[in-house]
């Protein structure tokens, strides 16, 4: 019987592939029903971006994945529709998308959590009105937005609601919004607990593993097995000895720049993006907490910083809700306060948010390099480097422009030598 | 051969007149703010009405990075930016003023140099603009206020002939609730840091204003969409048209808008040409050339080609006016999709379609900067509709990333393409 860590990596290597199974079965959904719901088919949903709120899919019983791209496949198209401005992952998920790479999907969700996600709807839903030859699925944007205040809250909370009334016009069927949030809870739950593997002097994950074990492509509640069989098997776990790298920056989608550099010797121990520690947040309707219950400040000598984040409250918009009627207000509330203090991501949060999450993670993790890698197309985290260099107390080193799916190590290697 | 810049030649009594006015203007806006005034710098895309109402000097980033940018400036400041650890390759019509934060010199900048604002606003659009903003709030004594940049699923795509009116079905409830909140706000916050008065009547009259003055923009637009040949080119519409927006909601611009209109109708009625001899119309699709507004003029003399459109009076005549009862929520219909209307399909570019047939237009030069913003679509439906587009890379305020060949390029267009 293969390792639960072994079964997570399995699972991983076919992320951003579809489901299994035949459209015309309901036997295993990616992240489908939690109960064993069924219905004549389940809708093949693929979703993009980090603020989506995947309770909301798992409460409606679609089968879900999230869509990813593949630096080594070609993008051209993607590069065609979205300009060579935007993060080339978007610009790979299109060109998959159109390939149809990602077999047969029903729909597309995708949230704005940075630009390339909007563009990318944008696209996608131009290519539906001129193109309609390309037949994509209908694409549908869940707007969740981040700026620290009530009036941000109460669009987000109607946002959620809008996007519950869709998934029960698509099903057919109310939504089980609380025994989702439940899964999804429980999932983050042992997700931290794994978290803590790897923060462990000498860790017991790579960040590459750590990858897998966050990402692996299954429905919750196999995920949710395998994780309390990976916790319990953590004392047969290799131990990493290598330099103890925090990477910082762009998102990473796939493991590419995580074995470039740990091939080095380095180990990455934690990171601030979206596929990475900062999906290891608290329980939903805990008042948006932050990773881990780090929180977040000003930038340099204070001033604007929105600390206090994480504070606690449940839900605090739950009651009254905003054109969601019948769909459980208060679920409905606590998950739009959830994602609406999600993050913070290079993309969405400030310099100085950033920085301060920064400083708390590299102690938390015992780091002793800080690498921030800034992907050609996606200009947002070099803004954050000058900040999150003055907050730290290790050395720090700015990988700018990269490709996508490659780390060039030259300016790592040459000040920042790994004693292997 | 390298690419020379050059001033353009204008010949406009109202385009001298704006810049007179606005020079005058701002040596005022020095005087005042060194009289202890507040000073507010604001991104071109915020409500400047409310600052209007409430009497407060404000500047609009994007100009101010115009002006520097005309004066061969801008990569002093982006180098500004530099030296500070911030990339300088990122949304630079930002980060140009940004850099006037920076400078330890900064009465040596165009025009005496721009004041030390208290009070900076922009939207959380893309993923750059916020941070910048932000790292500039935490300059000693400047406040940032943001505001939100939200979404919508489902828009008509007719825009142009429901905003003035239908402006609510348009851009939908959700955003429209979002910034009104969000203004009510700012509102409030400027009446509590700066002591100044926001009074109703006073922003009626306002509002009032801006749309006498932008439907004085729409009758001009329509004179030059008409009339054969141009009567002036976008060297002169520019300067008439933008200088005076940023002073929208004054009687002044009321006025001059109104001069401009009777001035070109003049022209028209005189069959004076900005270019003798017109052989091809052509569209301008980006923002303006700052460093080198000469460019616009450069294909008259040898080829006939005259640039008649440039969407800064195309944009004042469509995407400003808004009438209604409820002056803060029609204010909010003028800017929660604002950018939409040129940059996101199938707003733009069924726009573009529309004006390139209203104008009569015979090629489409666009400027595609390297940002998220895209040119497939537009570029797409231009062809569709039978107009030729060439695409120039570059950035508007970035000289370094100009081309050499461009010039060369489009006169090889224009004899092969637009008038073969």
């Amino acid at each position: 019987m293969l390792t639960a860590l072994a079964a997570l990596e399995e699972a991983y290597a076919r992320r951003g592939v579809p489901p299994a199974a035949s459209k015309d079965r309901i036997d295993g959904p990616i992240d489908g029903p939690i109960d064993g719901r069924s219905g004549a088919r389940a809708l093949v949903v693929g979703y993009v971006g980090a603020d989506m709120p995947v309770e909301l899919l798992t409460a409606a019983g679609v089968r879900v994945f999230r869509l990813t791209g593949d630096p080594e496949s070609d993008f051209a198209l993607g590069d065609r529709y979205l300009g060579r401005g935007v993060d080339p992952v978007a610009r790979s998920v299109l060109a998959r998308l159109l390939a149809g790479s990602f077999g047969d999907l029903d729909r597309i969700v995708i949230s704005h959590d940075c630009e390339a996600s909007l563009r990318l709807f944008y696209a996608l839903r131009e290519l539906g009105r001129v193109e309609p030859g390309t037949a994509l699925p209908e694409v549908y944007l869940v707007d969740i937005l981040h700026l620290p205040h009530r009036t941000t809250a109460r669009y987000n909370r109607r946002r959620i609601g809008e996007f519950a009334a869709r998934l029960e016009a698509w099903t057919g069927r109310p939504l089980d919004v609380a025994g989702a949030v439940a899964a999804h809870d429980e999932r983050r739950r042992l997700l931290a607990a794994a978290a803590e593997l790897r923060r462990a002097v000498p860790a017991r994950l790579t960040g590459r593993q750590f990858l897998a074990v966050a990402n692996a492509p299954l429905p919750v509640h196999e995920h949710i097995v395998l994780l309390e069989r990976l916790l319990a098997e953590a004392g047969r776990l290799d131990e990493h000895a290598g330099r103890r790298v925090f990477l910082s920056g762009s998102d990473h989608d796939t493991p590419h720049v995580y074995e470039a550099i740990e091939r080095e010797g380095h180990v990455i121990v934690g990171e601030d993006h979206s596929f990475g520690d900062l999906s290891v947040t608290g329980p939903v309707g805990a008042g948006g907490l932050g990773t881990g219950g780090i929180g977040t400040g000003g930038l340099g000598t204070g001033g604007l910083g929105t600390g206090g984040i994480g504070t606690g409250g449940t839900g605090g918009l739950g009651t009254g809700g905003i054109g969601a009627g019948g769909l459980g207000t208060g679920a409905l509330g606590a998950l739009a306060e959830h994602y609406h203090y999600s993050g913070p991501t290079a993309h969405r949060a400030t310099a100085g948010e950033r920085a301060a999450y920064a400083a708390a993670a590299v102690r938390r993790c015992r780091a002793e390099l800080f690498v921030a890698y800034c992907r050609a197309g996606d200009e947002a985290p070099a803004w954050d480097f000058p900040a999150q260099r003055a907050a730290l107390d290790i050395p720090a080193v700015l990988l700018e422009r990269q490709e996508y799916g490659r780390a060039d190590l030259t300016a790592l290697r040459k000040e920042h030598p790994c004693p292997m | 051969m390298p690419h020379v810049r050059s001033r353009s030649v204008t010949s406009l009594a109202t385009a001298a007149e704006a810049g007179r006015h606005q020079r005058e203007w701002f040596a005022d806006l020095r005087r005042r703010v060194a009289g202890g005034e507040p000073f507010a710098l604001l991104n071109a895309d915020v409500p400047h009405e409310i600052f209007r109402t409430m009497d407060i000097p404000y500047a609009v980033s994007q100009w101010w990075a115009s002006l520097v940018t005309a004066k061969q400036r801008s990569v002093h400041y982006l180098e500004l930016v530099r030296q500070r650890g911030y990339p300088d390759y990122s949304e630079q019509y930002n980060s140009v003023t940004l850099g006037s934060a920076f400078d330890p010199e900064p009465e040596a900048g165009p025009w005496g140099g721009l004041p030390k604002p208290n009070i900076v606003v922009g939207d959380a659009s893309g993923d750059v603009t916020r941070k910048i903003f932000d790292i500039w709030g935490h300059e000693p004594g400047v406040t940032f206020y943001p505001l939100e940049s939200a979404a919508e699923n489902d828009i008509p795509v007719n825009w142009w002939e429901l905003m003035p009116h239908r402006w609510e079905e348009a851009v939908g409830p959700a955003r429209l609730d979002l910034l009104t909140a969000e203004l009510e706000n700012l509102v409030r916050f400027l009446e509590t840091t700066t002591g100044r008065r926001f009074d109703e009547s006073r922003f009626r009259e306002v509002m009032a204003l801006v749309n006498e003055q932008e439907e004085w923009n729409r009758k001009t637009r329509a004179l030059i969409a008409h009339a054969r040949p141009s009567p002036l080119s976008v060297v002169d519409s520019i300067p008439s048209v933008m200088l005076p927006q940023w002073h929208r909601g004054t009687e002044w611009a009321r006025d001059i808008a109104k001069r401009f209109y009777e001035e070109v109708r003049d022209r028209v009625d005189a069959g004076q040409a900005a270019c003798p001899g017109e052989r091809a119309r052509l569209m301008w699709i980006g923002r303006g050339l700052w460093y080198d507004m000469g460019f616009y003029q450069r294909f008259q003399e040898k080829y006939g080609a005259v640039f008649v459109w440039s969407m800064y009076l195309a944009i004042a005549a469509d995407g400003y006016i808004r009438y209604g009862d409820d002056p803060m929520r029609a204010l909010a219909a003028r800017f929660a999709a604002f950018s939409d209307q040129l940059y996101t399909p199938p707003w733009s570019s069924e726009w573009y379609v529309k004006e390139a047939r209203l104008h009569g237009i015979d090629g489409v030069v666009h400027l595609v900067s390297d940002d998220p913003r895209g040119s497939y679509f537009t570029a797409r439906a231009l062809e569709a509709a039978g107009f030729p587009v060439i695409e120039i890379h570059a950035d508007n305020v970035d000289g370094r990333t100009f081309d050499d060949d461009v010039v060369e390029r489009l006169g090889q267009w224009l004899e092969n393409v637009v008038m073969a």
